[in-house]
């Protein structure tokens, strides 16, 4: 009698804590070090600015570093994940123990995003920790120049710096940079899964990260001209297949100091999720016929 | 009756050429049986369809007719693979895991969990005689420990039938003797194994039953003992027989009309006097 279960999370948590192990033990988190680096160095050469503006060149570079950083990770770890497998073989004694491929490729995502997850975490931590210490530095240097007399002149000098470092309405601009890295996790599975090598999958990864910044001027031209129909038609399918990477950048207006309304932010997290699954799926239905 | 390990009927694969209007017939038409408990040896030159019936077997690649069957059950089936034990031809595995992280990572594959997938890990270490090497990464693993953790993921599930493409490809005698050892503790257990291999010599000495293809084609199948014997010749090995006694023998023979073909010592195997020396 067959114990079989057709469908197996702990199968797919099986492959998605080796995929993580795989990338910790390929060392991708020394990748954090440079970040680390990026923001001490950032935060120790700004000392000829306004306060103020110290804080806001901080942000606006941790923050975009962020970005980058995860980007990058996103697609150079998958990249390199499935053409590996099936070179060393290793997929076909993963696929011939009772392993759907379905179950496979989501393990593999799901490792990424896990790994994602804990560095933009741990780049979160250090960028609230940099901004701690930078406060603290501040406001010793603003209460020896003001000198308060009273608890009151101290609270609002205390207040008044405070407000320009680490807030909660970050926050949202940090998972929208998760969601942008998640899609491309999965937008890299699907290209490596024809892909005939991961140098071609990263190239078109990054034509894709380059397309998805330029969806809205491809929109704006296609709302606003005439056109011939096969230009129509090939920036309304760019527009459908690509995701609009400008929608996902929350943190300029969040480091300026207008907050992200939640609508908006419940919008951008939605398309994240929307794009991740239709890449994921997209990547399962040519994997699932893949001759291997 | 019991279902076939294996039933394989008219199968055949066909492999489009890119960019050309050929088509590579890979399989034309194969079909074979191995029963429950059998050593079965796929032979043939390179590029005669071998690898590609494996693949079939396994579900890693689809037929273009025909019909595969693993214990009764259609062997594209994800369920038909809990019977199935398989080693790739030169494996890589993940070379950052441990020899007991591997067989914990494929045991979890099957869905075994906590003490008895421990005890089984333990269970295999020991068969394959990898205890010692049991928390070193495979990155440092030699050829032959690879094959032998090979051969323990593959056998981790307890599968009822073990596929094994070139086994010893690349190992050394020592190693190579180690490994044909297992197969035939695996046959002991009742396990069946469909080997695929070169070495004619190994597959002689542990098959039950032997197919050879040729561009795609089963040539020749049948009993090993049956095939290869040649029914009207008799050899005899005597020890300290003087010459007399072999003169005799020989005039005996003629008297009966039977012809002396050859008169030669036997020798010991290039292998065996290998592993005499190496020892």
């Amino acid at each position: 009698m067959s114990t079989h279960r057709l469908f197996s999370p702990a199968r797919i948590g099986a492959i998605a804590g080796n995929t993580l192990l795989e990338l910790v033990r390929q060392k991708v988190f020394y990748f954090l070090s440079i970040f680390a680096l990026a923001l001490i160095g950032c935060s120790f050469f700004m000392g000829f600015l306004q306060p103020e503006l110290q804080f806001q060149v901080m942000k606006d570079v941790s923050l975009g570093a962020m970005s980058v950083f995860t980007w990058l990770l996103a697609v150079l770890a998958t990249a390199m994940l499935l053409p590996k497998d099936i070179e060393d073989r290793t997929l076909y004694t993963i696929l011939a123990k009772p392993v759907p491929r379905l179950e496979y490729l989501l393990g593999k995502l799901l490792g990424v995003l896990v790994m994602l997850a804990i560095s933009l975490a741990v780049m979160a931590l250090l960028f609230a920790a940099t901004l701690y210490i930078k406060e603290q530095v501040t406001l010793a240097a603003a209460f020896a120049e003001a000198r308060p007399s009273t608890p009151d002149q101290a609270a609002e000098i205390a207040r008044s710096v405070k407000a320009l470092t680490f807030t909660w309405s970050l926050v949202p601009g940090i998972i929208a940079i998760y969601c942008k890295a998640a899609i491309f996790a999965a937008l890299t599975l699907l290209i490596s899964t024809f892909a005939s090598s991961w140098i071609f999958t990263i190239v078109i990864s990054v034509a894709a990260y380059l397309i998805g910044h330029l969806v809205p001027i491809a929109r704006a031209y296609l709302l606003e001209s005439g056109g011939s129909w096969a230009s129509k038609g090939f920036l309304t399918l760019i527009t459908l297949l690509f995701p609009d990477l400008q929608l996902f950048n929350l943190t300029d207006d969040i480091v300026a100091g207008n907050a992200a309304p939640l609508a908006l932010f419940l919008q951008t997290a939605g398309m994240g999720c929307f794009y991740l699954a239709v890449y994921a799926c997209l990547a399962y239905l040519l994997f699932a016929k893949k001759e291997l | 009756m019991p279902d076939p390990a294996i039933s394989i009927r008219n199968l055949t694969k066909i492999y489009p050429i890119p960019f050309r209007r050929e088509r590579l017939t890979a399989v034309d038409g194969l079909t074979l049986s191995v029963e429950p408990g059998q050593v079965y040896g796929l032979l043939g030159p390179n590029g005669s369809g071998k690898s590609t019936t494996m693949k079939i077997l396994l579900g890693l690649v689809p037929a273009t007719r025909g019909q595969t069957q693993i214990f009764g059950r259609d062997s594209s089936l994800v369920e038909s693979r809990e019977e199935v034990g398989y080693l790739p031809e030169n494996p890589y595995f993940y070379k950052y895991l441990t020899g007991e992280e591997t067989l914990l990572f494929y045991g979890k594959l099957c869905g075994l969990r906590g003490a008895a997938l421990r005890e089984r890990t333990r269970e295999l270490l020991h068969l394959v005689g990898l205890e010692g090497a049991a928390d070193r990464r495979l990155g440092g693993y030699s050829k032959g420990m690879l094959q032998r953790i090979g051969l323990a993921q593959a056998l981790v599930q307890e599968p009822r039938l073990l596929v094994l493409d070139e086994p010893t490809a690349g190992v050394d005698p020592a190693g190579s003797r180690d490994i044909r050892d297992l197969i035939l503790q695996c046959k002991a257990r009742g396990i069946t194994v469909l080997l695929c291999s070169h070495l004619l010599g190994q597959v002689q000495e542990i098959c039950d039953r032997v197919g050879i293809l040729h561009k795609g084609k089963l040539v020749r199948e049948g009993e090993l003992e049956s095939l290869i014997s040649i029914e009207n010749q008799t050899q005899l090995i005597f020890e300290n027989a003087p010459p007399e006694l072999l003169a005799r023998f020989e005039a005996e023979a003629a008297a009966c009309g039977a012809r002396l073909v050859e008169k030669s010592k036997p020798h010991a195997t290039l292998e065996r006097f290998f592993l005499e020396v190496t020892r």
